[in-house]
């Protein structure tokens, strides 16, 4: 008996492989197909635009600085909000991790909608900040806004385990060699979980470029690249959009090869 | 000094409770428990990374309950380094130092010197023990906390390092608490020995009167000692003059008396203050003779049986004697062992000294 369920369940095995890889190829093709059809259409005429089309470079500039100041106002906010999270229980901390995942479950719109009732003309905080003379539905600032709102949520979530990544007992030693918090926390754990930090704001810098919902809804213009890509459909056609989303696809690949090159390699931080 | 009074803490789901002990400025005080005892989380309470629900810890002199780690003066040295990894060996000796000459000396003390050139990530467990404990001595603490610091290195390496920081310790005067569930560790180094178990001390004092003396039958076990009997005692009716040890005849003069203690086929004679009634007597292995024949002279307690079974480990042997059913274990060097040509089912006698017993 046995003899013979050997043979047969490595058959049964080799046939679930070959399914298995069948399914992923599937779905590998499901993905990139688009993409791929994307730029093997609009690539060249995309690169051959970034030096013709004034609209869409100034466009693209808008974006990459947008997103940046974007990660940047995220990662000052979110790094002391990620560490509290991964270090000190307190009461109510599941309800707080919840709330912080919120923006990332609603639909983007409805996120530029609300965020528009905080900020736009006819709020409190709108009408105040346009009084002083800033801006901020319809401007830069709100394209910031909208993004921060959007992809924050994954900067803290992966910064928080960033953190988590690195031992306790480090910032413990640091502190009975004589380091006051502050300075354990910047000596030890901030190096030890540097590379995740970055990687984090990576994230979400790639997530800032890619919005489109609740930009769309803050601020039409001046357009991000997302929105000009809309715009173009929406006006012109698929034609004169594909080169902006071929090239919007092509520069995808920055942040996702940063990415590789910054995942925390093994033991990082847990190395004791 | 450290001086903790009715410490509670909680770290997860353990506790630690009701704790109390002191080790006077300069000694070195062992806690010995088993895994899961609470040692770790009790250094740490010390050290200030957990905070205490109640009770009082004193450094120094001073009470330091409400203080942070930063300001305690004190190092820590965790059984797995916690090396910075992000550091060299040099720096992370320097870390805390005000003064990196000093540090540089400390680590040429504790053998860390000749690991400066290595990247952190390349040294074994034992290496990495040197160089955290260069760099807790390298702050000059007035008190360090050891969590098994030793464990790691290889038993050469080891019992010269222990000797390193003992005289380290000798000549900087700090005041050491080190963690461990090796009990000759305990009895190597300590001045104070402090058992936990389960998060409670279970008594603390001086080694020797810890591991003569021990509380209850249980913290007799818990420190290996393999004759743990049951039994009854009263006063035994002679005199002083019976007394077998020179010791007897001043521990009479205290008021202690003599006792015979029965347990099964075993009736033991010892001295002590133990009232009459249920007790439990126990009697270390290393107390405990064996001869081939009956002894005339010397100890007080003789008891034939057959020897059940050997087991040597290195320069020790222990023996199992059979006594009417109950069984007795000596322990004696694998070299006396031979020479008494002892083997399972051999008749031997099995000899202790009245002061040799304990009573608890």
């Amino acid at each position: 008996m046995e003899g013979h369920a050997a043979p047969r369940s490595m058959a049964a095995h080799r046939t679930a492989s070959v399914v298995a890889a069948l399914l992923g190829s599937l779905f590998l093709l499901f993905l990139v197909a688009p993409i791929g059809r994307l730029v093997v259409g609009g690539g060249k005429s995309g690169v051959g635009e970034l030096f013709t089309d004034t609209e869409l470079r100034s466009s693209l500039w808008l974006t990459a600085v947008t997103a940046t100041f974007a990660a940047a106002v995220g990662a000052l906010g979110g790094t002391p909000l990620a560490y509290v999270l991964a270090r000190r229980p307190f009461r109510g901390k599941a309800v707080a991790a919840a709330i912080l995942d919120l923006p990332l479950l609603i639909p983007h719109p409805v996120a530029g909608i609300a965020l528009l009732l905080i900020l736009g003309r006819e709020s409190v905080v709108g009408r105040t900040l346009l009084q002083a003379g800033i801006r901020v539905a319809g401007s830069p600032i709100g394209i910031v806004c909208a993004m921060v709102f959007v992809s924050a949520p994954l900067y803290i979530s992966a910064a928080r385990e960033a953190f988590a990544r690195v031992d306790p007992r480090y910032e413990s030693v640091a502190r009975t060699l004589g380091d006051p918090a502050w300075r354990a926390f910047r000596r030890v754990t901030l190096p030890l979980s540097a590379r995740g930090l970055i990687a984090a704001a990576v994230v979400m810098w790639a997530r800032a470029v890619s919005e489109f919902g609740a930009i769309v809804i803050l601020t039409y213009n001046p357009k991000v690249v997302s929105v000009l890509s809309y715009d173009r459909f929406t006006g012109f056609g698929l034609t004169e959009a594909l080169p902006v989303a071929a090239v919007l696809s092509i520069l995808a690949l920055i942040p996702l090869v940063a990415l590789r090159a910054l995942r925390p390699d093994r033991g990082a931080g847990t190395d004791v | 000094m450290i001086g903790v009074a009715g410490l509670n803490a909680q770290a997860g789901t353990f506790r630690l409770r009701d704790i109390t002990f002191a080790v006077p400025a300069g000694q070195y005080g062992v806690v010995i428990g088993p895994a899961g005892s609470g040692k770790t989380t009790l250094l740490e309470t010390l050290a200030g990374i957990i905070a205490p629900q109640s009770g009082t810890v004193m450094l120094d002199g001073c009470d330091v309950t409400n203080e942070p780690p930063e300001r305690r003066r004190l190092g820590i040295v965790y059984q797995h380094g916690y090396l910075f990894p992000h550091l060299t060996v040099a720096d992370n000796v320097a870390y805390g130092a005000a003064d990196a000459k000093y540090a540089e000396q400390i680590a040429e003390r504790v053998g860390a010197l000749a690991l400066y050139g290595r990247p952190v990530r390349t040294l074994s467990g034992g290496e990495r023990q040197l160089v955290a404990l260069a760099r807790a001595f390298a702050v000059r603490p007035s008190v360090l906390l050891l969590d098994e610091p030793f464990s790691a290195l290889d038993p050469r390496l080891r019992s010269r390092t222990r000797r390193t920081v003992r005289a380290l310790h000798r000549e900087l005067g700090v005041t050491v608490l080190q963690v461990t569930h090796d009990f000759t560790e305990a009895g190597l180094l300590g001045d104070v020995a402090i058992l936990l178990d389960a998060g409670r001390v279970l008594q603390f004092g001086s080694p020797d009167g810890v591991f003569r003396r021990p509380a209850t039958p249980y913290i007799a076990e818990f420190l290996g000692a393999e004759n743990v009997f049951a039994g009854t005692v009263r006063a035994f009716a002679q005199t002083a003059a019976d007394a077998d040890v020179s010791g007897d005849s001043e521990q009479l003069a205290r008021g202690h008396r003599s006792l015979e203690f029965r347990s099964g086929p075993l009736t033991i004679y010892t001295v002590g203050d133990a009232a009459d009634g249920s007790t439990h007597a126990v009697i270390r292995a290393e107390e405990i003779t064996l001869s081939r024949e009956l002894n005339p002279t010397s100890a007080r307690n003789q008891f034939a049986g057959t020897i059940d079974e050997i087991a040597t480990l290195g320069a020790f042997t222990r023996v199992t004697v059979d006594v009417g059913g109950v069984s007795l274990v000596a322990a004696l060097t694998t070299r006396s062992v031979q020479e008494l040509a002892l083997a399972p089912g051999s008749r031997v006698y099995a000899s202790f000294k009245a002061m040799a017993v304990h009573l608890c």
